[in-house]
């Protein structure tokens, strides 16, 4: 509020001239005119004589020039301009001195050239300021600064031009004036286009500088300084980012935020078809159908690119922390390793700046063998960039070891991981690893490891759901049964059977239910060998398997995996190829009766048959068998059945 | 064999300076994400493209000293070595280190510049668990065939076999052989080609091939061939030209590559390359890799491609190589 001037415009005889455009303030200033009050106050000039029929202009000394003498005021004149927008503060500032033309100059001063955001100033002169302006400028300044103050109480604004009791009330309001200073102020607006709604000072200044209550205003710039002035924002921060950068980032949050929360909704879809929910409306089980299950795997690789992205990129929470390991106070008493690389190196490493860091920093806490809350966020963040970093790894377990942290957390965690890096081999070692060390506390009590073994289970199926034959699951699922014991467990056997339910070609889970199967302890030999006869397995246990897989089979007679079980099987339980004659004629018809006839819908089945008759002796059908493999059914192998047939010492093979 | 290459048509030849170029620019992608993703690699990488080279019939193209020196700084006072310098030692790259050295002659410098073999070798012989005989990859424990296979091949090609149990280890894995006639990772784990690759050449470094069931072995390898002519690793998988090595350096240690169709094989790979950019990917058209590159080239060298080196088959190094080193 403009400091009241009694009697401080009508009647005393203006010095100011008034000539036609442009319309002057008085150009006598006062002392008080260089007082910049906290209110952001605007000095006062004298007031060229004015007609007033308001009583309350007296109150204000008027400041504006009055319309009846004011000539048509010029078009406000463009702000200084600044150059063309590059990071993101420098695009605020240009948005905010195109909306507040004045009060950028006031904030930036009217030097030409303009500053740039590289030189840091000291307050002085020509460096912002009311008297800097010219009083056409401080003029129109004033007249934004009312009518936007008016545009923010809209309520108020609907009685400016009606006059009477409400118009000065909000004349009061507005500017401590009088309802015509009201309209002097809209006049200049209306005609200066300029426009009410601007960036608020707080975006100006950058997120680092929260305006307090008790300070506004022009001083309180001058007095935070640095980004107030034009000075570079610090390097990192939002506002030294590019638009570019800043829009891409922008984009890639929406993005993962959105396929986080589709994620999220699947899961919760498939927990409950796990738990086998109806659905409320329908009564129908809840059911996650096979296209979803790819959809999020496709989703979680995106979501896993994108963090690796922005925490590559600086842009993201995980990465705000990242590229300033060095200013967190945390951090301050360790002193990062950074590489040197010799001269010249061959396969030099070149790493971007926030994986550097990290990195030297792990170095220096690894080299101290520091076992901290900290270092295990800091494996955390690296992991995040890269998982495929074994040592990083190590050292977590270390961490997790000494700290004494809970491992179904640490599970938990590593779980997402997992699904994320689906070929990696250190996270299953990981695992490897919390389990030995978790197991000595669990090992007495059966309920206990029971539990455990079912929660396992239930990631390694969700794991197996998305990659369903990879190897390091498997193998550590092989691990695990000898662990826990689960060569006995029915609902592991389940397990793997519904596996080979969804695909009768997983050759993995054929390999495990070898396992479990002949390695149960009490129908087993410990440690007898897979291609040994083990005289401890039941016979029914042995017809039982022999039948299972010959029903696989049927399902699809071409699959190699349960043609290798039915061997084997046969084999541990010292059994006689020639059993399962009778099964692998089912495949094989008319053979050697002409192309007609013949019909072999396994090759597998004849390979077998071949074996069979070798071993009872029947060498020219032995012979047939693997004749019209190399010559038909399986050419690409013809030199393996040659070679066959040279074994069988006939007549026909030696020919 | 050579008779049958020359028919195959112009846009399935080798197109070696392509992938010479390729590896030799490797070393320059460091503005490539992918590149620093795999720097705990770097030294494995460099065993590949550098045995490709030799392959290839450029065994200059990459520098020698920067090699060694390379290599050199990676080295711990352990004797072992990191994938890269500032990186722990690990057996992986311990033995691709000691495969690098072999193969440009530089053995020496290991006494002359760094630790010394002897340190190298007890590094490598004290990851082996002395209960079960099988290698740990580094104090932490991860137990693999791979790093039996390893310390096999890393401590012959020193000299310093003598230094583990060797019978212990051959114990460990004939444990590993499946019903199905394949072996895995671990006594139990499901045969995989790969693993079938370090379980045979390492019965072989140590003169047990007569542990192994050949005709059972050879059937199961023999059926990794799919329709296309390419390998896969286990059954029911895609082809990848990787497995063309995994699979095919068994076959041939077994005596029985007769067993696959070897000129669709070399047709696949050869497919399978990026004759304008060089280097080979797992399948055709896909991107390629330095680790596709070698086992691609190593594979049309077992199949006697003309032009390649050979190929010594349980070490994957150039024949030229291990003859000079092990007399073999």
């Amino acid at each position: 509020m403009p400091p009241s001037k009694k009697g401080g415009g009508k009647g005393k005889a203006s010095q100011a001239s008034t000539p036609p455009p442009p319309p002057p303030l008085a150009t006598t200033t006062t002392a008080a005119e260089d007082k910049v009050t906290s209110q952001g106050g605007a000095t006062t000039g004298k007031p060229p004589s004015k007609e007033s029929d308001d009583e309350s202009d007296s109150a204000i000394g008027p400041v504006l020039p009055s319309s009846s003498t004011a000539a048509p005021t010029d078009p406000l004149p463009a702000t200084a301009a600044l150059p063309e927008p590059r990071t993101v503060l420098e695009r605020t500032r240009a948005r905010f001195a195109a909306a507040r033309p004045y009060e950028a100059r006031l904030i930036f001063g009217s030097r030409q050239p303009p500053p740039t955001l590289a030189e840091p100033e000291e307050p002085g002169p020509g460096l912002g300021g009311l008297k800097d302006l010219e009083p056409r400028e401080r003029a129109a300044w004033l007249a934004t600064r009312i009518a936007a103050r008016i545009a923010r109480r809209p309520a108020l604004s609907a009685t400016t031009t009606t006059g009477g009791a409400g118009a000065a009330e909000l004349a009061r309001v507005a500017c401590g004036g009088g309802a015509k200073t009201v309209r002097e102020a809209w006049k200049l607006v209306n005609e200066g286009s300029v426009p009410l709604r601007a960036a608020g000072e707080k975006q100006l200044l950058g997120a680092a500088t929260a305006p307090t209550p008790a300070s506004t205003g022009i001083a309180r710039r001058r007095r935070e300084g640095a980004s107030s002035r034009g000075e570079p924002a610090p390097a990192g921060s939002l506002e030294a980012r590019t638009i570019a950068a800043a829009e891409a980032r922008w984009e890639r949050r929406v993005r993962l935020a959105c396929l986080l929360a589709e994620s999220r909704c699947f899961r919760a879809q498939r927990e409950r078809e796990t738990r086998g929910v109806r659905d409320d409306r329908t009564g129908e089980p809840a059911v996650v159908t096979e296209r979803e299950v790819v959809e999020d795997k496709r989703r979680r690789l995106e979501i896993a690119a994108l963090r690796r992205d922005m925490a590559a990129h600086g842009s993201g929470p995980a990465s705000r922390a990242a590229g300033k390991i060095a200013s967190n106070p945390d951090w301050d008493d360790v002193v990062p390793v950074v590489l040197e690389e010799p001269a010249g190196a061959l396969a030099s490493i070149a790493y971007p700046a926030d994986y550097a860091e990290a990195m030297s920093y792990l170095r220096a806490v690894m080299k101290a063998n520091e076992h901290s809350e900290r270092c295990l966020w800091l494996t955390e963040h690296i992991i995040n960039m890269n998982a495929s970093h074994y040592t990083v790894w190590l050292y977590r377990a270390a961490i997790l070891f000494a700290l004494e942290k809970p491992i179904a957390e640490e599970i938990e965690w590593l779980n997402e991981i997992a699904l994320a890096n689906l070929k990696n081999y250190q996270i299953w070692h990981h695992r490897h690893l919390l389990v030995e060390n978790h197991f000595p506390s669990i090992a007495a009590d059966p309920a206990a490891v029971a539990a455990f073994a079912a929660s396992e289970r239930r990631f390694l199926e969700r794991i197996l759901a998305e990659d369903t034959k990879n190897y390091h699951v498997w193998s550590y699922r092989s691990y695990l049964a000898n662990k826990l014991g689960l060569f006995s467990d029915a609902d592991e056997l389940a397990s793997v059977e519904r596996m080979i339910d969804d695909d009768v070609r997983n050759n993995s889970a054929w390999s495990h239910r070898f396992f479990l199967v002949f390695s149960h302890p009490d129908r087993a030999t410990p440690g007898a060998a897979a291609t040994e006869p083990d005289p401890k397995a039941p016979p029914e246990m042995v017809d039982r398997e022999v039948a299972y897989a010959q029903a696989k089979i049927r399902l699809a007679p071409q699959n190699q995996s349960p043609w290798s079980y039915l061997r084997g099987v046969l084999v541990k339980g010292g059994r006689k190829l020639g059993e399962a004659e009778g099964f692998a004629r089912e495949f094989v018809t008319g053979l050697g009766k002409g192309e007609d006839e013949e019909d072999v819908t396994s090759t597998h089945a004849l390979d077998l048959l071949a074996d069979i008759y070798a071993e009872q002796g029947r060498k020219e059908e032995a012979d047939l068998c693997l004749q019209r493999l190399g010559q038909k059914w399986d050419r690409i192998r013809l030199g393996y059945w040659e070679w066959r047939r040279r074994g069988l010492g006939t007549e026909a093979a030696a020919a | 064999m050579a008779q049958k290459f020359e028919q195959l048509p112009e846009e399935l030849q080798l197109a070696t300076s392509a992938h010479v170029k390729y590896i030799q620019s490797l070393d320059t992608r460091k503005d490539e994400y992918g590149y620093w993703l795999t720097e705990h690699l770097r030294l494995n990488g460099l065993y590949w493209g550098l045995t490709a080279l030799h392959l290839l019939g450029h065994p200059d193209a990459l520098p020698r000293d920067e090699t060694i020196n390379f290599v050199l700084s990676c080295q711990h006072d352990s004797g072992g070595f990191g994938a890269a310098p500032g990186h722990d030692a690990h057996m992986l790259s311990t033995v691709s280190a000691v495969q690098i050295l072999a193969t440009v002659d530089a053995l020496d410098e290991l006494d002359a510049r760094g630790k010394g073999r002897l340190q190298v070798g007890k590094f490598i012989a004290n990851l082996q668990n002395p209960e079960t005989g099988t290698f740990a990859g580094d104090e932490w424990g991860e137990e693999d065939t791979r790093f039996l296979y390893g310390a096999f091949n890393a401590l012959s090609l020193l000299g310093l076999l003598h230094l583990i149990d060797v019978d212990k280890a051959v114990h460990h894995v004939a444990a590993c052989a499946n019903f199905d006639g394949g072996y895995g990772v671990s006594p139990g784990a499901e045969s995989h080609a790969g693993q079938i690759f370090t379980c045979v050449a390492a019965l072989t470094i140590a003169g047990r091939q007569d542990l192994i069931d050949k005709e059972r072995l050879g059937r199961w390898l023999s059926e990794r061939q799919v329709a296309g002519g390419g390998l896969n690793g286990r059954p029911e998988k895609k082809e990848d030209v990787c497995y063309s090595w995994w699979v095919l350096s068994s076959l041939e240690m077994i005596g029985k590559t007769h067993w696959i169709d070897r000129d669709r094989l070399a047709a696949f790979i050869l497919r399978c390359q990026d004759p304008e950019n060089g280097g080979i990917s797992d399948r055709p058209g896909d991107m390629v890799d330095v680790w596709h590159t070698v086992f691609g080239i190593a594979g049309l060298s077992l199949l006697k491609y003309p032009g390649l080196e050979p190929v010594d088959e349980v070490y994957c190094m150039p024949k030229a190589v291990t003859a000079r080193v092990l007399g073999r």
